[in-house]
């Protein structure tokens, strides 16, 4: 536990010494939040709302789901692809550490640093430009704290997993932008997935992708209330266990087939 | 004494595509690669005991890494049985790596971005060192290694000498009991080399660490080890003490003699002349044959000497000599 606090401490302090990239990724974030809070205004017109989303909910959906692209990092993620092809696999399996939680600490540390610099930051820039959606009273509050950290280890486990093919072939760049393609364009990312058609909406349903970003979309703008909350918290948890499981398996499998080069 | 490495009959093969020349050769390779069997350790079996030093030497691509990479539980052999204090190394792989220390001299084990010290302090948690311990050892193999000048400098802006250093007191911290180096003074100076062999020494005559290390450089051998091993194409082929190596494979030993006046003729029985350069000529000799004494007596009997020195043949020459002209066919 100590170790896992101080891997993310370290994480944590390095994020934020990345300050040029933070600051454009700020920007770009922000951007297209704003294109996309544009696109969505346009289709409304005249409309109130779209199957119970208000317009100010659906802008606001699009300032939230900015805020996650770094948290979760949506887009991909390929830390351990690299450590695998530099070697660098081999120095963090000489140490008595599971690899899995290894990582894991690190992106905590990595996933609150972001959180604070730039999801923050993102969501008051909407809150000046918008008469955005806020979360109210300490439920709403503590079931987006639990969708926010239950999000990050679904996207954790499945980054994770992605990554691990680099364990069997020497070029998973492939695989991985191809998973992550998916992942991103099923996770609600693009449109609330209410929008989307029914059959759509089950295809979602069936992988862990709406966990990330729908489902904390959902709680954040109160569309989720009583058992249904419970409920999709619950989901995710469940997505969350099956995913580390998963990961565990593979990492298992992936140590005895990797093949460490150079040196 | 029970031994601390065990290995017998130790297999690595690797299966590689073969590539095919031409696009038509590409698109076949495609659908049904052809794979060529690699076997980077063919059949090794030796043991080490607690407290040695040992060598493992080999031409680049003789296997040395891939042996050193199953024995401390990176790589899953094909075949053949491991034992390492008592573990199966890649088995229960978080287990056993606490109890060993690896340098792999051409990476790092530090992390790049942190100054050294915040790294040795990670491994004290990682390795779950004792607060009290990890002083201690800090504070010895700080001194040992000189390292105060470097302590807060970030790894990636470490000379190597200074990375090996940080590197080597990272794999000792927390006290283990066997210490693989792969190659620890590659690239270094003369000055650098020496500091690292005697903290090398230190490390196994003080703390009774059992050492077992691949390296090039034959000086390192001559200095640390009391036995080696060599390896050429996945086989071993010499296990045991240098200086029974030398006296099996050592080839031919030399005499220099300056002598006081010129002679038409300096021929001697049991030595041949190899050069001769105004009063200085070179005779050589095989040990098996004729002692160095008997030699010097043969010749001060006949001829005024004014002065004379013994060459033993050169270690790395040996050693050349034995992968060039490989005397040492495997059975």
């Amino acid at each position: 536990m100590r170790l896992f606090w101080e891997l993310s401490k370290l994480s944590f302090a390095r994020q934020l010494n990345y300050r040029a990239a933070t600051l454009a990724g700020l920007v770009t974030n922000l951007f297209f939040g704003l294109l996309r809070a544009a696109v969505l205004e346009a289709l409304y017109g005249s409309r109130e709302e779209v199957v119970g989303i208000s317009l100010q909910a659906a802008i606001t959906y699009t300032g939230v789901t900015q805020a996650l692209i770094a948290f979760t990092m949506i887009f991909g993620w390929y830390e351990v692809m690299d450590s695998v092809y530099s070697g660098e696999v081999a120095s963090d399996l000489l140490k008595p550490m599971n690899y899995f939680t290894f990582w894991l600490a690190r992106d905590v540390g990595r996933a609150v640093a972001t959180f604070l610099l730039r999801g923050l930051t993102i969501m008051a820039a909407y809150a000046l430009i918008f008469p955005i959606i806020v979360p109210q009273g300490a439920e709403q509050w503590l079931a987006l704290v639990v969708a926010l950290i239950l999000a990050l280890l679904v996207s954790f486990a499945w980054r994770f997993l992605v990554n691990l093919a680099a364990f069997w072939t020497p070029n998973a760049l492939g695989i991985g932008r191809f998973a992550f393609i998916l992942s991103w364009f099923l996770s609600g990312f693009l449109m609330p997935l209410r929008f989307f058609p029914d059959w759509f909406q089950a295809i979602c349903s069936l992988t862990p992708f709406p966990q990330v970003v729908n489902t904390v979309v959902e709680v954040y703008l109160g569309l989720l209330t009583g058992a249904d909350l419970l409920r999709a918290l619950g989901v995710q948890l469940l997505w969350a266990i099956g995913l580390i499981l998963a990961s565990q398996l593979v990492l298992r499998a992936g140590v005895r087939r990797l093949v460490i080069l150079g040196g | 004494m029970s031994s601390i490495i065990t290995v017998s009959g130790l297999h690595k093969h690797f299966s590689v595509p073969k590539r095919r020349a031409g696009l038509w050769g590409t698109l076949k390779a495609l659908a049904r690669p052809e794979m060529t069997v690699v076997r980077a350790v063919d059949g090794i079996s030796f043991t080490i005991q607690p407290g040695e030093l040992v060598g493992y030497l080999g031409p680049n691509g003789a296997g040395k890494s891939t042996t050193l990479k199953m024995l401390t539980g990176l790589l899953v052999p094909s075949e053949g049985e491991v034992w390492v204090n008592g573990q199966v190394p890649w088995r229960e792989r978080e287990r056993y790596v606490a109890s060993i220390g690896a340098v792999f001299g051409q990476r790092t084990t530090l992390w790049w971005d942190l100054p050294v010290v915040e790294s040795l302090e990670l491994l004290q948690h990682i390795y779950d060192i004792p607060a009290a311990r990890f002083r201690d050892n800090l504070a010895q193999f700080r001194a040992l290694l000189d390292m105060d000048s470097f302590l807060d400098t970030p790894v990636r802006s470490l000379s190597l000498g200074q990375r090996m250093r940080a590197d080597l007191c990272a794999a000792l911290l927390h006290d283990p009991v066997l210490l693989f180096l792969d190659e620890p003074t590659i690239g270094l100076d003369v000055v650098a080399k020496e500091r690292i062999r005697q903290f090398i020494q230190h490390v196994n005559s003080e703390h009774g660490t059992t050492v077992l290390l691949t390296t090039h450089d034959l000086s390192d051998v001559e200095k640390l080890c009391n036995r080696v091993m060599i390896i050429d194409q996945g086989r071993l082929l010499f296990g045991g003490g240098l200086p029974h190596l030398m006296e099996r494979f050592g080839g031919n030993r030399e005499l220099v003699v300056d002598f006081a006046e010129e002679y038409p003729a300096v021929d001697v029985e049991g030595a041949a002349v190899v050069a001769r350069d105004g009063l200085r000529v070179t005779y050589q000799f095989a040990r098996q044959e004729i002692t160095a004494s008997a030699l010097i007596g043969r010749l001060s009997a006949r001829y005024r000497i004014q002065d004379l020195a013994v060459r033993e043949p050169e270690i790395e020459a040996t050693i050349r000599r034995i992968y060039e002209e490989k005397l040492l066919e495997s059975p």
